[in-house]
């Protein structure tokens, strides 16, 4: 899928855009509207001051008498900044009174119509002229032109005027508008981004479906696909999960089986030819019965397992004593020594007893199979901070630090060759992790390994 | 071979195993460890043979053929048999131990086992079903409960009651670990005089030597009376 753009600003600029355009268009029209009332306005008043002065043009015997009284001047002076212009020219073209400056009308004006221009005499002016018969009907030669112009600078003032007091509560309008739009989207939107919330915030494992609170139906048809998804996926898990575990209890009774034969056939052997050939097959065995019990310990550590196992608060003190006490005879049998260095502060941790145990045991386990015999083993608890360090350290011959980070891994196995599985360490590390804590490998001083579960302390 | 403690007779056992291959070495494996095996090849056989007769000790599996183990188990307690009964099974999920449990086993082992494991175990049941016995002989070691008592060779042991006491359990939990707390409730209220833990156990090493018996310190956790492996 190529990259887009966000749906969010994807839908403002399509909201948007055509406001803005729209806004503009009003704009035009507006301005354009302004311009012509305007236009009408001074156009009407040029008309009417150009009958009212062609009205005090009277002929005489002599010529023309033009009697230009107070009030006319004031009419035509109405407004002191409006520069006005006029002539009388009888006929025509002959400039009787007023300014030569003025422009002639274009085209051959019509007696009675009046005629509209704008003319530039030096400034832009609207200029109206207006042709009328002089005294008696019927004389061609007998007509009367009056002329007044004024400024247009006016004019446009007026119609901006007029373009302003309708463009700026539009645009006012149009701002809030845009806030409206962008805060619904954002309200609209909501449902999906708590959805890529509730994605993204997700461990690879975390299955359960997500928790839409009143979602617009696209969102919740999403969110239900999802879920249905989901829903499969755990399902195939757990079907898979089953059969790992179902495989393995399977596996418990022949391999129970042939552990018990082969230990038979080696008390009952003296072969000494055949002798090396059933202790492999008896190692084998042994190995095999072992990750068949580790891979089942690693089901029962995987979440869903772990909900139905009772999780509670585990006292650490109690169950390295039981674990340990447990393992004393074994310890022993194989050649080491084993102890535990406990404190008397009772430390509690949330978790699967079982299951801390299982990983107490692996430890053990481990250190009893590669320090070897005459070694000594030291269970440690202690307090660190807010963590529970929980120590099985021995004297060993250590790890190779090559191997400390790997050791964790699972089938990743020691240099000694024995009976382990290559899935403890593994084990150790996801109980350890799925209790909130980690498990790491030290070397210890002098020699040998401590092998450290750190839990985190159960609030108080 | 780990020495059985010391019985007049061979302990009866009934073993309820499907698995051939599992029943076979296990039947050659108690007999050789001092049972008498009967063996049940699925769960109507099983349980009319702990219906009818006395055992000192059962191997139950819970998958068996025909009736499954656990309703065997029930069938069994209701019947009112109090047979000592130990699970032994491929199934470890905690629901099935409590469910075994809580049916009426005495013991809950998963396959697969170490047979010492299964032995020590099995012992535990039979001693646990019974009154302590009366009399023991662990290597040269010689018990008699009734008179508390105790001699090597044939040499009685001056024994003060709580060096007595703390005997008895180091021997009744023999190869297990003893912890303190476990030795102090066992002395009780018997006289406080005369020291700590430690010093009884100094004195106890003391008078075992030559006995073919030694009582190891576990560290931190506390005693367990072994075999020297001087003398096997």
């Amino acid at each position: 899928m190529p990259a887009s753009r966000s749906l969010h600003r994807q839908l403002l600029l399509w909201l948007l855009l055509p406001q803005i355009v729209l806004w503009l268009v009003a704009a035009f029209g507006a301005y354009r509207v302004a311009s012509r009332h305007a236009d009408e306005l001074v156009d009407a008043s040029l008309l009417q001051a150009a009958r009212a002065l062609a009205r005090q043009i009277k002929p005489t015997a002599s010529g023309l008498f033009v009697d230009l009284p107070r009030s006319a001047q004031d009419i035509l002076s109405a407004d002191p900044e409006d520069r006005v212009m006029y002539t009388v020219s009888s006929p025509p073209g002959q400039l009787l009174l007023g300014d030569a400056r003025m422009p002639p009308p274009p085209g051959q004006p019509v007696l009675e119509v009046p005629v509209f221009y704008d003319a530039t005499v030096p400034e832009p002016m609207r200029v109206v002229s207006l042709d009328l018969h002089l005294g008696a009907a019927g004389a061609a030669d007998s007509a009367l032109r009056v002329q007044i112009a004024r400024a247009s600078a006016p004019r446009e003032l007026l119609a901006r005027r007029m373009l302003l007091d309708t463009a700026l509560p539009l645009s006012v309008l149009i701002a809030l508008m845009s806030v409206g739009v962008w805060a619904g989207i954002r309200r609209g939107l909501r449902p999906l981004a708590e959805l890529q919330r509730q994605m993204e915030g997700r461990r690879a494992d975390a299955l359960d479906p997500v928790q839409l609170r009143a979602a617009p139906p696209e969102v919740s048809a999403l969110a239900g696909a999802l879920n249905e998804l989901l829903g499969q996926v755990q399902q195939s898990l757990a079907q898979q999960r089953r059969f790992i575990s179902d495989a393995a209890h399977q596996l418990r009774t022949p391999l129970a089986g042939l552990k018990s034969q082969t230990e038979l056939a080696l008390a009952a052997n003296t072969d000494p030819a055949l002798r090396p050939r059933l202790e492999r097959v008896h190692e084998s065995a042994v190995r095999g019965a072992r990750l068949v019990s580790q891979l089942l310990v690693l089901a029962r550590a995987e979440p869903e397992a772990m909900a139905v196992q009772g999780w509670g608060m585990v006292d650490c003190h109690a169950l390295v004593n039981r674990t340990v006490a447990a393992w004393v005879p074994r310890a022993l049998a194989a050649g080491c020594d084993l102890g535990v260095e406990v404190g008397s502060e009772r430390l509690l941790v949330q978790g699967v007893d079982l299951l801390l145990g299982e990983a107490l045991v692996n430890l053990i386990d481990n250190a009893i199979r590669y320090a070897g015999p005459g070694a000594t083993i030291t269970v440690r608890l202690r307090r660190v901070g807010d963590d529970v360090w929980l120590d099985v350290e021995d004297n060993g011959v250590g790890l190779p630090p090559e191997l400390r980070g790997r050791a964790f891994e699972r089938f990743v196995r020691g240099p000694t060759t024995g009976e382990g599985c290559g899935l403890g360490l593994a084990i150790v590390r996801e109980i350890a992790e799925r209790h909130g804590g980690s498990a790491e490998l030290l070397p210890a001083a002098p020699q040998g390994c401590i092998a450290r579960m750190a839990l985190p302390l159960a609030p108080a | 071979m780990r020495p059985a403690a010391a019985t007049v007779r061979a302990m009866n056992l009934l073993l309820a195993e499907d698995d051939t291959l599992l029943a076979d070495a296990l039947q050659q494996q108690l007999l050789n460890a001092a049972f008498k095996v009967e063996w049940a090849e699925n769960g109507a056989v099983a349980e009319y043979l702990l219906r009818k007769q006395d055992f000192d000790v059962a191997i139950l599996d819970l998958g068996l053929p025909l009736v499954d183990g656990l309703t065997v188990l029930k069938r069994v307690r209701e019947a009112g048999r109090t047979v000592p009964i130990l699970i032994l099974t491929a199934l470890d999920a905690l629901e099935h131990r409590v469910a075994g449990l809580q049916a009426g086993a005495d013991d809950y082992l998963t396959k697969p086992f170490d047979f010492p494991e299964l032995e020590a175990r099995l012992h535990a049941l039979m001693r646990r079903g019974r009154p302590a016995m009366q009399s023991q002989q662990l290597r040269r070691l010689s018990l008699d409960r009734a008179a508390r008592r105790a001699s090597i060779g044939g040499e009685v042991l001056e024994l003060s009651p709580r060096e007595w006491t703390l005997l008895d359990l180091l021997v009744a939990e023999r190869d297990r670990v003893v912890t303190k707390p476990q030795i102090v409730a066992a002395w009780g209220s018997e006289d406080s005089a005369g020291g700590s833990i430690e010093v009884y156990i100094h004195r106890l090493r003391k008078k075992l030597e030559g006995s073919g018996l030694a009582v190891r310190t576990v560290r931190g956790l506390g005693y367990l009376l072994e075999a020297t492996a001087s003398r096997a």
